[in-house]
């Protein structure tokens, strides 16, 4: 009924123009699966919660040039002068921005530094009592920083008592969750840890400890000073507008730069992801519609070369669809192959990315939805040429003869 | 002839203008997605200072105890410590070499007109210039005996210097950095490398900074390091002395070696220097371990170029196999339907190898309009790459080379896929044809 015997042997007959589109379909088969899942790797990467209000938070960073300042008196002022702003929900100093791929990182454990083995890798933010509150993070146990354990200070020889960890950090260190209330080393420092707080990242997104961040209540006001402001979402543009004329005006002997939204960082340090994504989904739609293309164009030049062959079956007694058929199951037969041989170099290009480039090993079902993909787009562009032999009339078998 | 097949190639894509039109999208499809990431790979990996690339060598040295995990590929710290850094810099050996660290200063000229703004500055020894073939507009760079006195003396960069002086000579002027008077004492052509590769640790691709200001004024200034600061053991540093004094690495170390003996001579003198600070017990480490790498090696080891871009450039070549596959089949499909035609004109005369040759021009102007239609494709390209992230505005740009190689690239491969085709055809057998005639 499908005539496959007859049709694989004349393929047999003319192998070059169908193994050139076996070849064609492998190849996009084993291209498209291995992007689609690095696509969907970044998707999962670009699309992950940090756990801050990010249209509600901005920040920038402070040169003063004026040494004979007393810094920590007057970004004291200046922090105060700012929380009263009408829109600005809270704002501090910090020694780093999250999400921004800059701050501070250390080994965090449960013995002095000099004594301990291993240690868990935490990103740390220092600042005050105000810290959660302009982050918008919310704590899960114990409680806040009082505003009298802040230590503020220009040398780090006074150094605070105790700590806020997140959810996570806190577990890696006390796998048993009784963290509360216990003590981490911070160099040979003793910190009390007391409070937990939900899920927020650190400044690196790709660190291998991400979401590891601890809060230590210290201000030390220095001539180069990061403040992160949490304002109303809807007032944050406006207040970001302004906020240099209001610093300078504050103090005129310094330079306000690097003034930016926390979405526009995290993008901004996600830059390079993002263009990689673009620049694979570009590709897989090009390539998707050139091997459309390629098979539409050869099953044209087939039909215009059979045109005689076709005329003569139909002339013959054979039905339209049973021309239809005919180029159909070619395809089928050629896409087939291809997406066979498409499949095992998909798998094989996989794991030479996933050894040299340590990118994330290819799940069978990318390979899988390829090749469902790739069948029905073959299909689709095979159907109007077929349909267009199927109407070749068979008075065209009886001209030339 | 060659006029002759071109015309007739021409008469051909007119003749068939569906399947023409098609082939010539597909290569020009693949030309622009491999010419877009080829460019941007080709300006990521270019050899920065070619002519001197294999005699500025960057300086690794090992002074962590043994069993230190460092995230480089050997181990070993990317940057040195002051004391190590400023060890190296005040030895006699080589003729050349900096330390160098990057900060940043509040500029002004302590009067109204002008807003204080804020401004990369890099700390660098005199002989920087000369290793980097830094030219100058005005002046040049300060004296040695300027740099054993750490004063406080400044060149500035072209840019930085038209918008302080309007352009003018400022050599001999001065200006604030933070709080304290330089006195500029050289202006620096424009630097337009797109690899900042003499400090790959802050952004390979990060302007040059615009002021260059002695290393030895690092401790008299307290200046801290707008970098990296890494620490690999528990030290309490309290002050910038401490810092000095410290384990922390921070600062970068670049020599000027000429010939292999020079290497050498150098790596004998790292070597000692090494084992005399490990005899002093700054570290516990049973080998010595430094790392003296050239400009390429160091920009390969940095890992200046990114796995996505490496992954990315292979994708394009795959996807241009893919175009080639495209284009051989159509090729196949459209010379072999000539075959009656070509029977003819073999049996008129015609060699083999002329209609060889001729379908080998009309393959070759596939490629060549392909390739042209391909570079418009690539700017589009390059150009949605420039709109993603500000970072590659100078790397997502194509060359002269570049532009030459697209179509080199898409006349080359369309005659590969082409070669098939055009022998199946000029195979044909005149009699066959002839007969049915």
């Amino acid at each position: 009924m499908l005539e496959i015997k007859p049709i694989f042997n004349s393929l047999l007959r003319s192998k070059a123009g169908a193994l050139m589109l076996l070849v064609q379909i492998a190849l996009t088969t084993m291209i498209v699966s291995n992007a689609a899942s690095i696509i969907f790797d970044r998707i999962q990467y670009l699309s992950q919660e940090t756990g801050y209000p990010e249209d509600e938070i901005f920040s920038f960073s402070v040169m003063s040039f004026d040494k004979t300042l007393d810094l920590t008196q007057k970004f004291e002022e200046t922090e105060t002068m700012l929380r009263n702003i009408t829109g600005v929900k809270n704002a501090g100093l910090f020694n780093a921005v999250p999400v921004s791929g800059s701050g501070s990182a250390t080994g965090l454990g449960l013995q002095p530094a000099n004594e301990r083995g291993q240690d868990s890798r935490a990103a740390y933010y220092m600042a005050d009592e105000n810290a959660l509150d302009t982050l918008g993070i919310s704590l899960i146990e114990g409680r806040n920083i009082r505003a009298d354990e802040v230590i503020e200070s220009q040398t780090r020889e006074v150094f605070p008592k105790v700590v806020l960890l997140t959810k996570t950090l806190a577990d890696e260190l006390f796998p048993s969750g009784d963290a509360l209330g216990q003590t981490v080393y911070f160099g040979d420092t003793p910190l009390e840890i007391i409070g937990i707080t939900e899920k927020m990242m650190g400044p690196w997104l790709k660190d291998s400890r991400p979401d590891n961040v601890a809060i230590i209540p210290f201000v030390g006001a220095s001539t180069f000073q990061k403040i992160i402001v949490r304002t109303d979402p809807d007032q944050r543009a406006a207040i970001m507008r302004q906020i240099e004329d209001i610093m300078l005006e504050d103090q005129n002997k310094r330079v306000i730069v690097g003034l930016r939204g926390m979405d526009e960082a995290k993008e901004m340090y996600n830059a390079a992801d993002t263009l990689m994504l673009r620049m694979l989904v570009v590709l897989i739609v090009v390539l998707l519609s050139v091997t459309a293309l390629g098979i539409f164009g050869l099953t044209v030049f087939n039909i215009n070369k059979r045109t005689k062959q076709i005329g003569t079956r139909r002339a013959l007694g054979a039905r339209k669809s049973a021309i239809i058929n005919y180029f159909l199951v070619e395809n089928i037969i050629i896409c087939s192959a291809g997406t066979a041989v498409g499949s095992i170099a998909a798998i094989f290009l996989g794991q030479s990315l996933l050894n040299f480039y340590s990118l994330p090993a290819l799940d069978i079902l990318y390979i899988v939805f390829t090749v469902v993909f790739v069948v029905i787009i073959s299909i689709l562009s095979v159907i109007m040429p077929a349909n267009r032999a199927a109407n070749i009339s068979p008075s065209i078998a009886t001209r030339s003869i | 002839m060659l006029l002759h097949y071109i015309d007739l190639s021409w008469r051909s894509l007119k003749r068939t203008p569906l399947v023409s039109f098609l082939m010539i999208l597909a290569i020009a499809v693949g030309i622009g997605i491999t010419m877009t990431s080829l460019s941007v790979y080709h300006m990521m990996s270019m050899d920065p200072i070619p002519q001197k690339s294999k005699q500025l060598f960057a300086v690794q040295l090992n002074t962590t105890d043994d069993g230190t995990n460092w995230w480089t590929e050997d181990n070993v710290p990317l940057q040195l410590t002051y004391k190590d850094a400023m060890a190296l810099h005040n030895a006699e050996t080589p003729t050349r070499k900096t330390a160098s660290m990057r900060s940043g200063f509040t500029v002004h000229l302590n009067n109204q007109e002008l807003k204080p703004f804020l401004s990369d500055a890099r700390l660098i020894g005199r002989d920087f210039f000369p290793m980097f073939e830094r030219d100058f507009v005005y002046g040049s760079a300060w004296t040695l005996e300027q740099e054993n006195s750490s004063a406080p003396v400044v060149v500035i960069n072209e840019e930085l210097n038209d918008r302080l002086f309007g352009g003018v000579s400022s050599v001999g002027k001065q200006v604030y950095l933070d709080d304290t008077v330089f006195t500029i004492v050289g202006v620096m052509k424009q630097w337009d490398s797109h690899t900042k590769y003499y400090d790959l640790n802050n952004g390979a691709f990060d302007s040059p900074e615009p002021m260059f200001i002695p290393i030895t004024l690092v401790a008299p200034m307290q200046i801290a390091s707008w970098g990296n600061n890494n620490g690999w053991k528990h030290e309490a540093v309290t002050t910038f002395e401490g810092q000095l004094q410290s384990e922390i690495f921070w600062l970068q170390f670049w020599a000027e070696l000429n010939t292999t003996a020079e290497v050498q001579s150098y790596r004998n003198y790292l070597q000692a220097y090494l084992e005399e600070q490990g005899q002093l017990g700054r570290f516990n480490r049973a080998v010595p371990e430094f790392n003296l790498q050239n400009v390429n090696e160091w920009m390969e080891y940095n890992n200046v170029v990114t796995t996505d871009n490496k992954v990315l450039l292979g994708l394009s070549f795959l996807f241009l196999a893919v175009c080639l596959a495209n284009i051989l089949g159509l090729l196949l499909g459209k010379f072999l339907r000539r075959a009656p035609e070509i029977g003819v004109r073999r049996a008129l005369g015609a060699s083999k190898r002329q209609i060889f040759l001729q379908h080998l021009v009309e393959v070759s102007l596939l490629g060549f309009l392909g390739g042209l239609l391909g570079i418009a494709i690539a700017q589009l390209g390059l150009w949605g790459v420039r709109s993603t992230s500000n970072e590659y505005n100078a790397l997502a740009t194509m060359d002269l080379s570049m532009l030459l190689a697209a179509p080199t690239i898409a006349i080359s491969a369309c005659i590969i896929a082409g070669l098939y085709p055009a022998w199946l055809v000029c195979r044909t057998q005149p009699a066959i044809y002839l007969k049915t005639q």
